[in-house]
């Protein structure tokens, strides 16, 4: 398959729904062959963001660029984009290959090109065997590739992704992300992809955008973000489990900084049995065995903390236990939730 | 299982069974039977005369007239009926502003007994004091006898048809294309599909189950057409709006030829048992169920 690449720039782009703000001046350059992950809680504006780029949605205001020419009147065809929707979007009264050929059937693309550029998708994404069924006669990892492969074929210079692996079971959300990730490597495409998974956004990002009530809390790549998170919202929404926050009195024990108002740890760096700073004695309310680790739930003077242990020596629920944590991979945050 | 059990299936069924032997399947072998019989009128009294109905109703050039006009009728409501509501169902869901009014105001015509509004359209095609006439008058066009003239009359109780059934084939319209999800549309347009071709690429395969469904509807419908006609025209004039369906009625309560009545609803069934066949066969080819 050809290589597509193109660079994406958002400058100050809004979108109002009535009175309803969902993007506040939102500005993201994009790099060619660059995969950026929207990532976010439901209702932060991501998909309405990726919608605009697709042409989909028109920006209040601002400019949205592909290739350094503004498409904010140009309609979604002449973009240059291919979309992959969280429900597939596969016609199902077409069969797969006439799903993967309709775009090119309808820009004139000459037959053999056709065939070509069809046959080139369904031995990348395996769908050969495919071909001459109708989606609902697919699985939905089958759907999904579908969904890639039409993409594929129009040779787009820009892939956007919305939440792609949402309705597919946790099994092949891990065997398609792997799909996607080896397609990027092999294609080199500019891919902007939406999901409320930050583990996708891990796995899958050159650069993840944090977006939280239709901004951007901070753009960076995977392990940036999860090593120096500049929000308290980017420091709780990256990481599995989320980081623990502690706040009051346990602020004095850990020896917080003029100003903190909460300070953040992750689970890896909350330790139970020895460490270099003592939080006092909790309670164990839940354990969570995950083969070769387990996530210890502790609650600690009004504090819920989690740790993880390694091993299985796990303690008993309802159990006290000292806790301790490395004071040298505390995160400070104000009362804003700026990290300080 | 034991036999209560067993039994209760049948007693489940039985008011339904029950209702269909006495007023469909009864009626209807009975009609089979009358047909090839020579029935006094205002008599029980009848003669087994074989396919002497039928030959008669083959050779009467009315019947022949009464089947053109049948033909003319249903092309004249199936079609525009189909292709009216489709447009307005497609613009009201393009545009939800005005949907609820719009769906109400179309609908309206349904909720109207058939008399009613033939004595509606009575007062419509009045040549003198109607409002289509005068509206004519206003453009400067001299409006016909609608309902009197050989030429017009069929045309004006198809009109009256179609503005009848108009809201419910909306309303099923309305219903198929809101289930196509709009993500297709969209994938579509990414697709670069234009207007025309989202609608014919993607909307029409996917609403073709309604279109189907109505379709088969309003043709057995229009085959069965009565009570407009007979308010408005009658059959008249000279035989122009006399369907099949009206040509039974009168042999049947008019001119009390039962037997040969008989012989007309057999023939009717017949037709719109081959109209729906057809229709199920295209279906196979053309309509995509999901």
């Amino acid at each position: 398959m050809g290589v597509y690449m193109a660079s994406v720039e958002i400058q100050k782009v809004r979108k109002c729904f009535g009175e309803t703000e969902v993007l506040k001046e939102v500005s993201l350059s994009i790099r060619e062959g660059e995969f950026v992950v929207l990532v976010g809680p439901s209702g932060c504006g991501k998909s309405t963001l990726l919608r605009m780029v697709a042409g989909l949605e028109l920006p209040t205001s601002g400019t949205i660029s592909i290739d350094s020419k503004v498409v904010n009147t140009v309609p979604p065809k002449s973009r240059g984009v291919a979309m992959v929707f969280q429900n597939y979007a596969l016609y199902p009264h077409m069969t797969v290959r006439d799903n993967l050929s309709f775009g090119l059937k309808l820009a004139h693309v000459a037959i053999p090109e056709i065939e070509k550029r069809v046959k080139e998708a369904a031995e990348v994404l395996g769908l050969v065997k495919h071909l001459e069924k109708k989606p609902g006669q697919l699985s939905g990892g089958q759907k999904q590739r579908v969904a890639m492969g039409r993409a594929m074929v129009r040779q787009p210079k820009v892939f956007l992704f919305d939440e792609p692996l949402s309705n597919l079971d946790a099994q092949l959300r891990v065997k398609m992300r792997t799909e996607i990730s080896h397609l990027h490597r092999r294609l080199h495409a500019t891919s902007i992809y939406v999901t409320h998974d930050q583990v996708e956004a891990m796995t899958l990002a050159d650069r993840i955008a944090v977006m939280n009530q239709g901004q951007l809390e901070q753009v960076g790549s995977p392990l940036e973000l999860y090593q120096n998170p500049r929000t308290r919202f980017v420091a709780s929404f990256i990481g599995t489990p989320s980081m623990n926050f502690v706040e009051g009195e346990l602020l004095y024990l850990i020896k917080a900084p003029h100003g903190v108002a909460s300070a953040g740890f992750r689970p890896e760096n909350t330790f139970l049995k020895q460490g270099k700073v003592s939080l006092g004695e909790g309670q164990v309310v839940l354990v969570e065995p995950l083969g070769s680790i387990a996530y210890i739930h502790i609650s600690l003077k009004g504090n819920y903390l989690v740790s993880e242990m390694k091993g299985h020596d796990w303690p008993e629920i309802g159990s006290t236990t000292e806790v301790f944590i490395d004071d040298s991979k505390v995160f400070y945050f104000d009362s804003q939730g700026k990290r300080i | 299982m034991n036999r209560r059990a067993s039994l209760l299936p049948w007693g489940l069924l039985f008011p339904t069974m029950a209702i269909l032997s006495i007023f469909v399947i009864y009626p209807a072998i009975q009609s089979l039977i009358l047909s090839f019989q020579d029935v006094e009128p205002l008599s029980k009294r009848s003669f087994f005369i074989g396919f002497e109905n039928y030959e008669v109703l083959l050779k009467s050039p009315d019947y022949w007239q009464s089947a053109r006009v049948t033909g003319s009728f249903l092309l004249l409501t199936v079609i525009p009926s189909l292709v009216i509501s489709l447009t307005i169902a497609v613009f009201l869901d393009a545009n939800p502003f005005f949907q609820n009014g719009f769906r109400t105001l179309f609908l309206l015509p349904v909720a109207i007994s058939s008399s009613m509004a033939a004595m509606l359209w009575i007062f419509i095609y009045n040549p003198t004091a109607g409002f289509l006439n005068y509206f004519l008058d206003v453009l400067g066009i001299h409006g016909p006898n609608w309902l009197a003239d050989p030429d017009t009359a069929l045309i004006a109780v198809a009109i009256s048809t179609v503005w009848k059934e108009l809201g419910f084939n909306i309303i099923f319209f309305l219903a198929g294309l809101s289930a196509i999800p709009n993500e297709l549309k969209e994938a579509a347009e990414l697709d670069g599909a234009n207007g025309w071709q989202i609608f014919r690429n993607v909307t029409l395969p996917l609403l073709s189950p309604t279109l189907f469904f109505v379709s088969v509807v309003s043709v057995i419908n229009s085959l069965q057409s009565f009570g407009q006609i007979h308010i408005l025209t009658t059959g008249g004039p000279m035989g122009e709006t006399t369907t099949l369906v009206y040509n039974l009625y009168r042999d049947a309560f008019v001119k009390f030829r039962t037997g040969l009545a008989s012989s007309e609803a057999v023939v009717l069934f017949t037709l719109i048992m081959i109209a729906t066949t057809i229709q199920f066969r295209l279906a196979k080819k053309r309509v995509h169920y999901g």
